[in-house]
C-alpha cells in the first residue's frame, strides 16, 4: 500500500453559528508520511480544517475518516484519548496552548493526561524540550518568554505526546526573520522520519522547505489546487484568486 | 482631578516587573530557595501566626530580625525587602493609626498625644510589618509554580491548584490587554479629563476584559482537550522532604514558641 | 527593576483613611478572628466547587481561571472616592450575573488568594475573612438583589437596572461587613485599655467604610457591572458562536 490513508475528507462543510460557512465542501486525502502545506488567506478556514482534523470539531456535512475510522462527532472519553495520542495540533496562538505555570508543566500536561508514570513523563519532557532546543527554559513562566520561545514551547507541549500526525497552525507567523528560519529548520526535522505533518500557513516562502505537497483553499472555502509546491507556487493566477498574493506583491 | 487610569498603568507595569524579578530571584542559589516549598509555607505561616498573637515589641523585633537573617542567607537584597514591605501595608497601617493616637489614655505628650496609644500603635505596625515581611520573603524565594504545588500539601484539592496556576498565568495576558486600552485612551485624551470620562473608560474596559476572558477561556479549554484533558487533574510529584527542610520548620516553630513565651514577660 | 510597587495612597489623614481598600491585611485582626471566619468561608468554597463541577464539568477549569484573572485585573484599578481615599471595583456581581453566583464565589476567591500571596497585600491569615467579605458576601448579596429586582427572567433595561442596583448593594454590604469586623476588634481584644489590633470602634469604622463605598466605590462597581453586562449582551451572539 502506498502509504495508509491518514485523513480522508469528502464534501466536508462546517459553519459557525449564524455565519457563512467556514468550510464549504472540502475533499482532501492525506497519506502517512506526507508533509502537506495547507495554504490559504487569513480567514480562509485553515484553522477550522485543522481543528476538524484534530477531532475538536466535527463536520456539519460530508464524511471524514481518520486512520480508517469514520468520524461523525467529536470523540470523547477513551476514544478521545486514543485520538489525541496519535494526532497533535499546535494552535496558532501559543498563549492558548501554554496554560500552565511553567514550560515544563505544559510539556508534561499531555503525557500526564495519558496516565503515564512520572518517570516516563519526565523522559518525554526531556526529549521534547531537547528537540525544540529549549531545555534551559523548562522552569520559566510563559510570560517570561519571547514569541519565538513560546512557539517552540507550544510545539514541545504537543511533541511530548509523541503523535504520529502533527498539525501546525501558522507556526511561523509574526516571527522575526532569524527566529522564523530557525523554526523552519526545526519543522523540517520534525517532518523527517515518517511522521505525517500538515502545516497551515499563508507564508509562501517557507512552503518549499517544510512541505512536499501544497493544498490551496480558495475564497470559496474549497480546495482549488493540490500538488508539488513548486508547481502550485508558480501559478500566479491561482495565488491571486486565492488571495495569497496581490498584484502589487513582488513575485517570489 | 488626577488621572487615576494613568496610575493604573504604573501599577500594572510595576506588577509585571515584580513578577519577572520574583521569578528570577526565586531561582538564585540562596538558603531559602533550596528548601522544600511546603516546609517554607509551613514555616512562614508559623511566623505570621506568632506575629499575629504577639503584643511584645521586643519579641516582634526578634522575629523580624530572624526574617531578615533568613533573607540575607537567601541572597535577598535587604534594601529591596525593606522597601517593598514597608512602603506598602505597614506604612498605611501607620497612617491608619494616626487619629487613634489622640483618642487614647494618659499620660499625654504635646497636643493630647497619648503615650499608651503611641506604644500600641508602634506594636501594631511592627506586627503588620513582621507578618508581611515573612510572607514577602516566602514569595520572593519560591517560584510561583512551586508555591501553588505546596498548597496541595495543605490539602488544597488539585483542581484548585490547577485553577490558581492558570489564573496567575492569564492575569498577565489580561493586564496586557488592559495596558493596550490604557494606551489607546492616552492617544485620545488631550488635557485634563472629567471623572465621568474616567469612569466610563473603566466600565468599557471591564466589558472588554470580560469578553476577552470568555474568549480565552473557551480557546484554552479546546487546547486542553486537544492534549487529552478529561476533567481529572494530574500533576508531576516533584518534592521530597529532606533533613534541611525538617530543621527549617522545627527552627521556625521553636522561634515562634520562644517569641510567644518571652512575649508574655517582655514589653 | 524599577521601584517597589506601592499601592496608591491618596488623602491627608483623618477618619477617611480607615477605609482605603476592602482587603484587610494581617495584623489588623486577631488571628482567631481572621482564621476563624473560615468556619463560614470554607463551606462556601465547598458548595461553590460542587456546583461548578456539576454545571461546567471540565470546562469550568479554564473558564474559572479566566474569570479570576478578570477580577484580579479589575481590583488592580484604584480610583479616588469621597473621604479622600481610593477604592477599586471587584466585578463579583458581574460574574455572578453572567456566569452564576457560585462561579463568582470561586472566581473572586482565587483572585484574592493570588493577590494575598503575590502582593503580600491582603494578608495570608486574613484570606478566609477577605474571601468572606468580597467573594461570598459581595457576589451573593449582589446576585440576590439582582434577582429580587429583576425577577425570574430578567431582560432588557430592567435587567441592567437590577444589575446596577445589585452591584451597588453587594459592594456596600461587603464594606459594611468590613467596617463591623474592624470595629469589633477594640471591643474584643484589649490590653490595659488599649486596643491590640485595629483601633477604631464600630461607631468610627462603619461610617467611614460606608461613606467611601456607599457614596463612592459602590457607584463605580454598579457602573462597571451595568456597562460590562451591556457589552457582554451585545456580543452575546458572537460568544455563543465561539464556544
Amino acid at each position: 500500500m502506498s502509504g495508509d490513508l491518514v485523513f480522508g475528507l469528502r464534501g466536508v462543510r462546517y459553519r459557525y453559528h449564524g455565519r457563512r460557512p467556514a468550510l464549504d465542501g472540502i475533499d482532501l486525502d492525506v497519506r502517512r508520511g506526507e508533509r502537506v502545506a495547507l495554504l490559504g488567506a487569513n480567514g480562509s478556514g485553515k484553522s477550522t480544517l485543522l481543528k476538524l482534523l484534530d477531532g475538536i470539531l466535527a463536520p456539519a456535512e460530508g464524511t471524514m475518516t481518520v486512520l480508517g475510522e469514520p468520524v461523525r462527532a467529536v470523540p470523547s472519553g477513551e476514544a478521545a484519548h486514543r485520538f489525541h495520542r496519535t494526532v497533535g495540533l499546535v494552535f496558532q496562538d501559543p498563549d492558548v496552548q501554554l496554560f500552565s505555570a511553567t514550560v515544563l508543566d505544559d510539556v508534561a500536561f499531555g503525557p500526564l493526561q495519558l496516565g503515564l508514570p512520572d518517570a516516563e513523563v519526565r523522559e518525554r519532557c526531556d526529549e521534547a524540550l531537547g528537540r525544540m532546543g529549549i531545555a534551559r527554559l523548562a522552569d520559566r513562566a510563559p510570560f517570561e518568554l519571547s514569541l519565538g520561545e513560546k512557539k517552540r514551547a507550544a510545539i514541545a507541549s504537543v511533541l511530548s505526546l509523541r503523535p504520529d500526525v502533527l498539525l501546525l497552525d501558522e507556526p511561523t507567523a509574526s516571527l522575526d526573520p532569524r527566529t522564523r528560519w530557525v523554526l523552519v529548520d526545526l519543522l523540517r526535522e520534525l517532518g523527517a522520519g515518517g511522521r505525517t505533518v500538515v502545516t497551515a500557513t499563508h507564508e509562501l516562502d517557507v512552503v518549499p522547505a517544510i512541505a512536499g505537497r501544497a493544498v490551496v483553499i480558495g475564497e470559496q472555502r474549497r480546495v482549488v489546487a493540490d500538488g508539488p509546491p513548486a508547481d502550485v507556487l508558480r501559478d500566479r493566477e491561482l495565488l491571486l484568486s486565492a488571495n495569497l498574493v496581490h498584484e502589487r506583491d513582488q513575485p517570489l | 482631578m488626577s488621572d487615576w487610569p494613568e496610575r493604573t498603568a504604573a501599577a500594572i507595569a510595576g506588577s509585571i516587573q515584580r513578577a519577572v524579578f520574583t521569578e528570577e530571584h526565586a531561582r538564585a542559589p540562596g538558603w531559602l530557595q533550596g528548601l522544600d516549598p511546603r516546609a517554607k509555607l509551613v514555616a512562614c505561616l508559623t511566623m505570621v501566626l506568632a506575629a499575629g498573637f504577639l503584643r511584645s515589641l521586643t519579641a516582634l523585633l526578634a522575629l523580624y530580625a530572624a526574617v531578615l537573617a533568613a533573607a540575607v542567607a537567601s541572597r535577598t537584597p535587604l534594601d529591596l525587602l525593606v522597601r517593598r514591605v514597608w512602603t506598602g501595608v505597614p506604612l498605611f497601617a501607620g497612617i491608619v493609626m494616626v487619629p487613634s493616637l489622640f483618642l487614647g489614655r494618659p499620660p499625654y505628650l504635646a497636643a493630647h498625644l497619648s503615650v499608651p496609644a503611641l506604644w500600641s500603635a508602634v506594636v501594631f505596625v511592627a506586627r503588620v510589618g513582621t507578618g508581611v515581611s515573612a510572607a514577602v520573603l516566602l514569595v520572593l524565594t519560591t517560584p510561583w509554580a512551586d508555591l501553588l504545588r505546596a498548597l496541595h500539601a495543605l490539602r488544597v484539592p488539585p483542581v484548585l491548584v490547577l485553577v490558581l496556576s492558570m489564573t496567575y498565568r492569564y492575569v498577565f495576558l489580561l493586564l496586557h490587554a488592559l495596558t493596550g486600552r490604557l494606551e489607546a485612551r492616552r492617544s485620545r485624551v488631550v488635557g485634563a479629563t472629567r471623572g465621568a470620562e474616567q469612569r466610563a473608560w473603566l466600565a468599557g474596559s471591564a466589558g472588554a476584559l470580560l469578553d476577552r476572558s470568555f474568549q480565552l477561556g473557551a480557546d484554552v479549554y479546546a487546547a486542553m482537550l486537544a492534549r487529552g484533558f478529561t476533567g481529572e487533574v494530574r500533576t508531576l510529584r516533584r518534592f521530597r522532604l529532606r533533613g534541611a527542610d525538617a530543621w527549617a520548620v522545627a527552627g521556625a516553630a521553636l522561634l515562634a514558641a520562644a517569641a510567644l513565651a518571652a512575649g508574655t514577660a517582655l514589653p | 527593576m524599577g521601584g517597589a510597587w506601592r499601592p496608591p495612597v491618596v488623602g491627608d489623614g483623618c477618619s477617611g483613611e480607615v477605609s482605603r481598600q476592602l482587603h484587610i491585611p494581617d495584623g489588623y485582626l486577631s488571628p482567631f478572628f481572621s482564621v476563624g471566619s473560615g468556619v463560614v468561608t470554607v463551606p462556601a468554597w465547598s458548595v461553590a466547587a460542587a456546583r461548578l463541577r456539576r454545571s461546567l464539568r471540565g470546562r469550568s477549569v479554564p473558564m474559572l481561571a479566566l474569570l479570576s484573572a478578570f477580577s484580579f485585573a479589575l481590583m488592580l484599578v484604584s480610583f479616588p472616592v469621597p473621604g479622600g481615599t481610593t477604592a477599586h471595583a471587584v466585578g463579583g456581581t458581574l460574574i455572578a450575573i453572567v456566569v452564576g453566583p457560585w462561579a463568582a464565589v470561586a472566581g473572586v476567591s482565587v483572585a484574592l488568594v493570588i493577590q494575598a500571596l503575590f502582593f503580600g497585600d491582603g494578608g495570608i491569615l486574613a484570606i478566609p475573612l477577605n474571601c468572606l467579605n468580597l467573594a461570598v458576601v459581595l457576589p451573593l448579596t449582589g446576585w440576590a438583589v439582582y434577582r429580587l429586582l429583576g425577577g425570574a427572567r430578567p431582560a432588557g433595561r430592567r435587567r441592567l437596572w437590577a444589575a446596577g442596583v445589585g452591584a451597588y448593594a453587594g459592594l456596600t454590604v461587603a464594606a459594611l461587613a468590613v467596617g463591623v469586623e474592624l470595629g469589633l476588634q477594640p471591643a474584643l481584644f484589649q490590653v490595659a485599655g488599649q486596643p491590640v489590633y485595629a483601633p477604631y470602634t464600630i461607631a468610627q469604622a462603619v461610617p467611614a467604610m460606608l461613606v467611601a463605598h456607599g457614596l463612592g466605590a459602590s457607584f463605580v462597581e454598579a457602573a462597571v457591572t451595568v456597562l460590562g453586562l451591556a457589552y457582554v449582551e451585545r456580543l452575546g451572539a458572537r460568544s455563543a458562536a465561539r464556544s
